[in-house]
């Protein structure tokens, strides 16, 4: 029996992952606790698990960037304004943790970076979790990877062992990589320590109601949604998507998650809804349109779905990237997209078989990647690797 | 891909008319009906020029002025403020630097 210890930013596309893998260590018998914002992981992880308070400062003015912040200048405030101050904040209570709970294995999220900064500076075992492929396969240009090692620099100084050479965004022990190389793309490298286990996606309560009643057999279905990003920002897609989905409503069907209500009802053929049981739809759909976010484009794909993707910026023009490398799916411009640019590319991925066969063969990888099981698997190894250098 | 060019001219006007070009080309179905492109166009802000749009613009760079201008030695020598406000302007200026290089022998 091993003690695991899972540092968590209140992000929920990096909570997720860690459910299954923390249901499965507990499932072989292992402690298992987190460092985060309680409310968040227990809403996620279930009512019972030990969760160590972590205060993270206040992350909804990043969550709420304008549209207009995009690219280089939206990873600019990603890391000024949350990932830095998020690590800075989240120290403490994640020390307080490690005490208390007196971990065998770290489990830290590349973006909760003060994990991985504690568990170096106390001489702990540590993984990492890559809730995302982007920090793995990105190359950055030279002056971004300087900027960016100049602020995971300043934390270090302030908050982990200035001495030590580690980034707290890549354990140089376990690197889990919620994703399979058959959707990044096997020509990328990455170091030996990565372990692809594909997608951790368990049983996650149903959090909306949904008209099941409302879905037609005999019409094609497609799910639009653009996570939880900022309603602003998402209106003008919503709207054209919902004018490409009316020309088509003798053959289609479009379920639309408008977070802000703004569409109201377009039409008979258009269901919209504040949020929808996304897993539970899935199973009934042929096609997905989103914007690119890594939960939404695997769970998609783990159905074996073709996706249009529209990404807004961090991660996501890179995982359309890989979508659009690996055949799955069709990349449109977020802030231009007209209702033609859409529906021409719902058409074409319903139509054209390639991208249903793409999608199908990463199904068939991300089921055969293990999941959160292999994860669990990975991790004891590791526990087990560091009790025999321990004792020996 | 099918843009017909003249001699190469270490001229600021004309290589703007051809950067302007290749541009229009990256954006493609997605250009804008009112887009001007000027020296003051801003790749991020103006244009919302992405990551995958800068590796096509080096294509474009790379097809009409083969190894005289790398782009990718020029983005690689710029802080990540500078590649932030790249401009239209600043590109031209240092492709004509370039030409002028070469022109100097």
């Amino acid at each position: 029996m091993s003690r695991f210890l899972l540092v968590v930013p209140p992000l929920v596309g990096h909570i997720n992952p860690l459910v299954g893998v923390a249901a499965e260590l507990v499932e072989r018998g292992h402690e298992v606790a987190w460092v985060g914002v309680p409310e968040l992981v227990r809403g996620l992880s279930g009512e019972h698990a030990t969760v160590f308070p972590a205060d993270a400062g206040d992350v909804t003015k990043v969550r709420d960037r304008p549209a207009g912040l995009r690219g280089m200048a939206a990873l600019r405030v990603l890391w000024t304004d949350l990932l830095v101050p998020m690590a800075d904040f989240m120290a403490p209570g994640v020390r307080a943790a490690i005490e208390e709970f007196v971990p065998d294995v770290m489990v830290c999220d590349q973006q909760a970076m003060a994990g991985g900064l504690l568990a170096e500076l106390l001489g702990l075992p540590w993984a990492t979790s890559a809730s995302t492929p982007t920090e793995l396969t990105t190359e950055y240009l030279p002056g971004v990877e300087s900027w960016i090692a100049e602020q995971v620099d300043g934390l270090r100084e302030r908050i982990g062992d200035p001495k030590s050479k580690i980034d707290p965004r890549f354990s140089p022990d376990l690197v889990l990589a919620f994703t399979t190389q058959a959707l990044t793309g096997s020509d990328i490298e990455v170091g030996e320590q990565v372990r692809f286990v594909g997608p951790s996606i368990g049983a996650r309560p149903l959090v909306a109601d949904f008209p099941w009643e409302r879905l037609d057999p005999a019409r094609r279905k497609v799910l639009i949604s653009l996570g939880t990003a900022n309603p602003a920002a998402v209106e003008r897609f919503l709207t054209v998507s919902a004018e490409a989905a009316l020309a088509r409503s003798s053959q289609l069907q479009a379920v639309i998650v408008d977070p802000s209500g703004a569409l109201g009802e377009p039409g008979d053929n258009v269901i919209v809804r504040p949020k929808v049981p996304q897993l539970s739809l899935l199973p009934h759909l042929d096609a997905v349109v989103c914007h690119a976010g890594h939960n939404t484009v695997c769970e998609s794909l783990w159905h074996g779905l073709p996706l249009v993707v529209a990404p807004i910026r961090d991660d996501q023009g890179d995982v359309a990237s890989k979508v659009v490398e690996a055949g799955a799916g069709i990349r449109l411009r977020f802030t231009r997209a007209t209702d033609r640019h859409v529906g021409d590319a719902i058409d074409r991925v319903l139509n054209e078989q390639s991208y249903h066969e793409a999608a199908q063969r990463i199904q068939r990888s991300f089921r055969a990647a293990g999941g959160s099981v292999a994860a669990a698997e990975h991790l004891e190894r590791l526990s087990r690797k560091q009790h025999a250098v321990a004792s020996g | 891909m099918s843009i017909e060019y003249a001699p190469l001219a270490a001229d600021a006007d004309v290589v703007l008319g051809e950067v302007a070009g290749m541009i229009r080309e990256v954006l493609e179905e997605y250009e804008p009906e009112d887009l001007e492109i000027g020296m003051a166009t801003r790749f991020g802000e103006d244009l919302e020029f992405e990551s995958i749009d800068l590796v096509a613009m080096a294509d474009h760079l790379n097809a009409r002025y083969g190894e005289v201008v790398n782009f990718a030695e020029y983005l690689a020598s710029m802080e990540l403020d500078e590649i932030i406000e790249l401009s239209v302007g600043q590109l031209v200026e240092y492709i004509v630097a370039c030409l002028r290089a070469v022109e100097g022998g």
